[in-house]
């Protein structure tokens, strides 16, 4: 079993316990919710795993390893970064084309910068939910004050990498 | 969820008004009052709705529980789980899957095949025990209390606040944005305002538990948490200093035009 799995569990075991402490309902509602969620989840990311799947050994290997790999450093995270501003669509979507990265060679960091500037940037958010709740002035402000973000978060994950490689190749 | 009426309606109308400061009044009014009846829709959607990322919640059934019992519900949620979407990803893999036979034949076509089945059995429980945490978390952890945490401290102290508080918001854009537009209406500093949801698009515990665990490794997920943890408070200073105009929440004090 993976630590994820685990961890899952663990806190699925903690909210059980609690709702059924409280046993107004609440452990009833939550099973609606996560029927419901699941219903329309899974199918879509089936889907949505498949066609990454599929697209994944199509995809260049050593041309997304030198562009988004460990050795490109700096670029990688840079190329991330814009990579990110291009998934128009929710987790459905952007969390399978990163496995895909991942899989065909892509470094930590830049999937931190990749995931990080979708989540801030994803253009059916900003269209659906930002600006009829918020309105244009905010996204202005938002998008500016967060532009250097994914870049950001590249580059300290970059750079504990670096720490952590240092560290473990430290005489004893 | 109380909204309290505009306070500048009434002292203003105790002044006795000549012919041209009663339009205008009227006007102000009716203003304010579109405004408090968007504000209260906004906070209806922010109660009702929710959805993981797009949408999620049917309408009409997330209030109660009970719904096993009815046909009604296990239809709209046949519906909702073999809706437009599906068909659009599903149309998408079998072209991926035809382009991947045709052009690199056979034996690779199995192979993705194979890693596939593997992927997904390792994914499914993750993702079948995520969304049962993600729907005890959403009924469970009170989306407008969370909120009311951010006040109008706009100092280093209103930003850890915000920070923690877009972290805990559960649910998808639908709540979190109509959560955003309530605290603006408050009178939340813009500084609090953008930690808030950058706290809730970068760390926010849905999306962490639903999609980053699940699909991309308890390793992965730790290390973007950590890496991200100060930058929603960064955004927030640096929000704080820009020169830009913001105009949110219509009767907001000391911002905008008035």
């Amino acid at each position: 079993m993976s630590v994820g799995l685990a961890i899952l569990l663990g806190l699925l075991l903690v909210l059980l316990a609690l709702a059924a402490r409280r046993g107004d309902g609440v452990l009833g509602r939550g099973l609606q919710r996560a029927i419901e969620q699941f219903a329309h989840l899974a199918p879509r990311l089936l889907g949505a795993m498949l066609a990454a799947g599929f697209l994944a050994p199509l995809l260049p290997r050593e041309h997304v390893a030198s562009l988004l790999g460990a050795e490109a450093g700096v670029q990688a995270v840079l190329v991330a970064s814009l990579a990110g501003l291009l998934v128009p669509a929710g987790p459905v979507v952007a969390f399978p084309i990163a496995a895909v990265f991942a899989q065909s060679g892509a470094s930590t960091p830049a999937l931190v910068a990749f995931l990080t500037a979708w989540t801030l940037y994803a253009a059916h958010r900003i269209v659906l939910y930002e600006i009829p709740l918020v309105g244009v002035s905010f996204l202005r402000l938002r998008a500016l004050s967060v532009a250097l973000l994914p870049m950001l978060a590249g580059g300290i994950a970059l750079f504990a990498g670096w720490c952590a490689t240092l560290v473990a190749a430290r005489p004893i | 969820m109380t909204v309290t009426p505009s306070p500048d309606a009434s002292p203003r109308s105790a002044t006795p008004p000549t012919p041209t400061t009663v339009t205008t009044i009227t006007t102000e009014r009716r203003a304010t009052e579109r405004r408090a009846t968007e504000r209260r829709a906004t906070e209806r959607r922010a109660t009702e709705h929710g959805g993981a990322e797009e949408d999620g919640a049917l309408p009409g059934n997330g209030a109660h529980g009970g719904a096993f019992r009815d046909p009604g519900w296990w239809l709209t949620l046949l519906h909702n789980a073999f809706g437009r979407g599906f068909w659009g990803f599903l149309a998408l893999a079998l072209a991926s899957a035809g382009a991947c036979y045709t052009l690199l034949g056979r034996d690779v076509f199995l192979a993705a095949l194979d890693a596939q089945a593997a992927a997904l059995g390792s994914i499914a429980p993750r993702i079948v025990v995520a969304l049962l945490v993600a729907g005890l978390l959403w009924v469970m952890l009170p989306r407008q209390r969370v909120a009311q945490l951010v006040g109008r401290d706009a100092g280093m102290r209103g930003l850890l606040i915000a920070l923690a508080a877009g972290t805990l918001t559960p649910g998808g854009p639908t709540s979190a944005f109509a959560l955003l537009a309530v605290l603006a209406g408050t009178g939340a500093s813009r500084g609090v305002l953008i930690t808030y949801i950058t706290a809730w698009a970068l760390l926010g515990v849905q999306r962490m538990v639903v999609w980053d665990v699940p699909l991309m490794g308890f390793d992965f997920s730790a290390t973007r948490f950590l890496v991200s943890l100060p930058l929603p408070v960064l955004a927030g200073l640096i929000a704080m200093r820009l020169p830009v105009e913001l105009r949110v929440g219509g009767a907001a004090p000391g911002k905008g035009e008035r």
